[in-house]
Formats: C-alpha cells, structure tokens, sequence
C-alpha cells in the first residue's frame, strides 16, 4: 500500500477498489428504489445458441495443442455450421476445407505464424 | 503561427506524401481502406473488433508506418462503408451509422437510395478531408505544447479523458464508470510498473506480464460481440436491389451542403475531445441539423440533412481523434486505442516526442489519410453495388471464421493456449456485459490508460512528497482539474434537476 508520500505498488488498486465499492452501492440503491420487475435475461431458448458457441470455443482451446492446427479448425467449422447453424452438408463441407485452407496458407505460409502442430504434425 | 512553422507543416507534408505515395504504403493504405468498408458494411462487425484481430500480426505486414497506415484506413473507411447498410437494410453497419438509419432508410424506401447513398460518400469524402487538414496544422502545435507535460498534467487528462467518456458514452453514467474502473482494474494485473512488485496473478505464472491488451480487446469485442449475435439471427434484407442515381439532384445539394459543412466541424472539435469520437458526433450532428432546418417535420421521414450530416461527423471525428493520440499519447476511443496498442506493439511509444523522433510515421500517415479519403470516395460512389453483394454473405458462415481468426491471433502473441483461454473468459465476460447493457467501450479504453495513469498519479505524489494538492497547484493540470470538477458539478444539477422535475 506505502503511503500518500510513497504509494506502494497496492495504493492504486485500493483506491480504484474504493470507487467500484461506492459506484455498486449507488447502482443497487437506485434500483431498489425503482423496485420495477425486470426482463428475465434470457427468453425463450435465447440462450442456447451462446452457450453452444461457447462450448465450441472451449472445445477448440482444449484439443488444438494434441490434434493440431488443420484437424481442429476443420472439426471446429464442422460442428459451429452444422449444430448452431444447421447449414446443408455440401455448403458445410465446402466453406470448412475452404476456410481451413485460407487460414492455413495466411497464416502460416504468408506471416509465417507459428501454428500448433499436434501429435500427427499438422 | 509564424511563417517558418507553416513552411514546417508544407515540408512535412510533401515528406509524408513522399513516403505514402511508396507502393507498398500505397497498396497498404487500399487494403486498409477495402478492409474498413467491408467490416463497415457488415452488421455485427465493426472497425474495433477487425483492427484488434489484427493486432497481432501487425508487426509481420511491415514497418510500424504500413501497419498504422492501414489500420487508420480500417478505422475511417468503416465509416463510410457503415452507411450503405444503415441506408438499404435499415441495421447501422457499424455504430457511428445508428442515426443514419432513422432517415437514410427512410429514403430508401421511397426509391431515394441512391442519392442518399451518393450524399453520404460525398460527405464523407469532404468531411474527412476537412478533418485530415485540421489534423495537419492542429497536432504539430498541440504536441509542441505537451512537451511541458509531466507527470501531474498527464494525470490529470488521462483523467479527464476517462471522464468524458463516460459522460458522452451512451447509457447510465455509473454503469459507465463501473467499466472504467473494472478496465484501471484488469490493467494492472501482472507486475507493478514502478516496484516491480506480482499483482492479482493469483498464481498464475502467465499473467505476471499482465493480461494482453489484444487478448482482452479480442475476447471482448470478437468473441463477446459474436456470441451475441448469436442469440438473433441477423437477416439482412434490402430494400432494392438495384441502386440506380447515385448522383444528388439540386435540390439534394441545396438541402445538403451546410449540414455537410455543419456535420464536418461537429465531427472535427468532438472528435478532439478526450472520450469523444465518430459515435458521439453523429447523434449531435443529427440533433444540430433537426434545430437549424426549416422543415424538422421531414426529419424521420426521408430527410436528407439526416443523412448528409451524420455522416459527415462521423468521418471528421474519426480523423480528428488522431489528434489526442500523435500529440499526446492519449486515445480517445476505443478504436483508436486499438491504434495506440499497434504503435505499442511496433516499439513506437505515441505521446508529444512522436512528431519529433518519428516523423516519418506521423506524416506519412497523415498524407496517407488524404489518399485514403480519395480511393474511399470512389470505391463508395462508383463501386457500392459490388459491395452490397457483401451483405448476402451469410452471418452463420462468418462467424465462426472471426471466431478462427481471434483464437489464432491470441495463440500467435506468445504461442500458448493459455491465452485463447483467457480470451474466451474475457469473450463471455462480454457477452454478459452486452446482456446487462454495459458498454465494453470505456474499459478497454480504461484498461489502456491506466498504464499511463497510474504511473503518473504515483511519480506525481512523490514529487509533491505526498500532497495531491500538486495537481491543482501547476497551472496547466489545474486547469484540466478545474474543467473535471465543472464537469462533474454539471452532471449532478442536470441530474438533480431532471429528478424534481420527474
């Protein structure tokens, strides 16, 4: 923390901590005075297109450094167009070899970005 | 300004047409400048997000000059290319273009497409000139004048900076300024600047350099903006096919030209302003040219000032917030702190020695926002109908592409998945920021700043052994300290006074 004379490396955050502190308590304060009902934050199924994107997303974190960079994107693209998008199977197919071809060939070919390569070394 | 200073500006600028008229710059600045309109056009990706996944590959396109002069061009093309989809499909193709929709639509449907489409890049084009010559003869004097800044003063208008943008942000100004201290927060994970000391690392090995800027910018702005968008499902319907007349009539010129003229100095003073920028300048470009017509009536109904403008605005902030940032060091938006990380991750620190030490960067990237406002004009007047064909590219298809090229560019940084994780955190982080109505805007803008602030608040307490009486003390902070208090002191009446009145 240190002092006003040396502020220590913790003076900064406890202070910034102090205004969050504050700010919340004047955001809860006039909401509880309003006391209206508010909008459920999903509706319907809203919901269930994020999460799928999101569990993609992990998915793709999880297995990119054992399967390596070509296999991955391509199951990646697969399973976003085919389970969040339901697109036709030769348009899937399709735009997956395409994009995974682009992105190998700007990626690693053109700005020579070292790219994970798996156990198959792709 | 004496004669020997304008002979200065002439110099420089005849060195920067030198250095932009070079192939590469040249070609670089046409990237730049197809990129903008296309992330314009397309709903649901804007100028933020696609300069940020370029982030980290920046430094592989070439010399920090190549790399600013094409993302400057994403930043200022998006706003011209952001009123073709406001006009024919009636969804803002990028934020600063909301307002564009309620009369360029309008126009749309009453078969008037085209000249709306035509006013708008024909403003655009003036506009952006007018800002990129208040750029030319603004920020050499205003850098010279930052060199007498130390660290009180930077203190104070990096403060003032966050301060602005709240107030001028949309939406509730405690919601605002809970995200400008979450991104103070969030920027000083990792080693204290000054001691060296291990902050909120929470033993994590990999966030003892701090969070990445380009990992937070993407998670927040790629993955949180996509997921979304995917709660909708964006369709994008046109009002014509065929865009024909794209040429005004007189009439349209008559209507037009003073809100142009208007649109272009709004746009240029907010977009100088610490937290100001092409969003804010549309709305009151807008609201400026429903006071001063004749006819406020036809506002909402088709009006062409409605879109002349806006438009208008928007692209003269867009390059008169270049200014705070090449004479300052201090970004405005969160755009251009997009552009302020790129100079960072070049080796260029952006502040009032950028001028001097790098001339070649400012002016060549100032010449080349000339050029880039020429090759815009005509990639938006004679070529919009092969840009329209853009907007059948379908969302299900590009998402999941931007979600590549972010998971990518993160793993490119250090070569780790670590980082994909992270911005997969700070991606849902987003999205629920978005559900509940906060803008990631003034975080991000926060998260950049308070590596500046910080450090000043803390060398500028040591110099004063401790009094922070020191920032209201030198003249020049505490005028930027007496502007803040105005500020504030502003907000609370207009605020009290609205609750008697309701």
């Amino acid at each position: 923390m240190g002092k006003w004379k040396h502020p220590g490396p913790g003076f900064f955050p406890f202070g910034l901590a102090i205004a969050l502190v504050l700010l919340s308590f004047v955001l809860i304060f006039r909401h509880w005075k309003k006391d209206s009902s508010p909008a459920p934050f999903w509706s319907g199924r809203t919901w269930l297109r994020p999460l799928l994107g999101t569990a993609v997303l992990i998915f793709y974190a999880l297995v990119v450094d054992l399967f390596g960079f070509i296999p991955t994107t391509f199951i990646f693209l697969i399973i976003w167009m085919w389970v969040i998008e339901r697109l036709r199977w030769r348009t899937l197919l399709s735009i997956s070899i395409g994009t995974t071809v682009v992105l190998y060939l700007i990626f690693s070919f053109f700005l020579e970005v070292p790219l994970p390569q798996g156990f198959l070394g792709l | 300004m004496s004669m020997d200073e304008i002979f200065g500006l002439f110099q420089g600028l005849m060195t920067g047409f030198g250095i932009a008229f070079s192939l590469t710059n040249l070609s670089f600045a046409l990237i730049g400048a197809l990129l903008g309109t296309i992330v314009g056009i397309l709903p649901g990706l804007g100028p933020s997000a696609t300069i940020s996944l370029l982030l980290p590959i920046s430094f592989k396109i070439g010399s920090p000059v190549t790399s600013i002069i094409m993302m400057a061009g994403i930043f200022y093309g998006a706003m011209y290319g952001g009123s073709t989809t406001s006009i024919l499909v009636n969804i803002p193709g990028e934020a600063a273009s909301v307002v564009t929709c309620i009369d360029g639509y309008q126009m749309a449907l009453k078969g008037r497409a085209g000249p709306a489409l035509g006013i708008a890049a024909i403003g655009s084009f003036i506009a952006g000139t007018v800002g990129v010559i208040g750029l030319t003869f603004v920020a050499p004097p205003l850098a010279e004048f930052a060199l007498k800044f130390g660290p009180p003063e930077y203190f104070a208008l990096t403060l003032l900076g966050l301060l602005m943008a709240t107030l001028l942000g949309e939406g509730s100004i405690i919601k605002g300024l809970i995200m400008v201290v979450l991104g103070l927060l969030l920027g000083a994970v990792g080693l204290d600047p000054i001691s060296g000391a291990i902050r909120f690392t929470w033993g994590f090995f990999m966030l003892q350099e701090g969070i990445d800027f380009v990992t937070l910018a993407m998670g927040m702005f790629g993955i949180g903006e996509i997921l979304i968008n995917l709660e909708k499902e964006l369709t994008t319907e046109l009002v014509t096919k065929k865009v024909s007349n794209l040429w005004p009539n007189l009439k349209d010129w008559a209507d037009s030209k003073w809100a142009i003229v208007r649109g272009s100095f709004i746009g240029f003073f907010i977009g100088i302003l610490p937290g100001g920028g092409a969003v804010i300048s549309s709305l009151v470009s807008y609201a400026v040219e429903k006071r001063c017509s004749k006819h406020p009536e036809e506002f909402g109904k088709g009006a062409i000032q409605g879109v002349a403008g806006p438009e208008a605005a928007n692209n003269s902030a867009a390059s008169a917030s270049f200014i705070p940032l090449l004479t300052l060091g201090i970004p405005g938006n969160a755009a251009i702190a997009m552009i302020f990380a790129a100079l960072l991750i070049q080796g260029v620190q952006p502040g009032p020695f950028l001028i001097t030490e790098h001339p070649d960067i400012f002016w060549g990237v100032v010449a080349s926002m000339y050029i880039g406002n020429v090759m815009l004009l005509i990639l938006n007047l004679p070529l919009v109908g092969m840009w329209v064909q853009l907007l059948r590219v379908p969302y299900a298809i590009l998402a999941p592409i931007i979600v590549l090229f972010c998971c990518i560019g993160v793993y490119s940084i250090r070569n780790t998945v670590f980082d994909i994780w992270i911005m997969g955190i700070f991606g849902v982080i987003g999205y629920i920021f978005r559900k509940v109505n906060l803008d990631p805007g003034p975080l991000i803008l926060a998260f950049v700043l308070g590596r500046i602030l910080e450090p000043a608040l803390r060398q500028a307490l040591l110099m004063s052994a401790g009094s922070p009486l020191i920032f209201f003390q030198r003249p020049i902070s505490g005028t930027l300290m007496g502007f803040l208090l105005l500020f504030i002191l502003i907000q609370i009446v207009v605020t009290l006074r609205k609750r008697w009145k309701g």
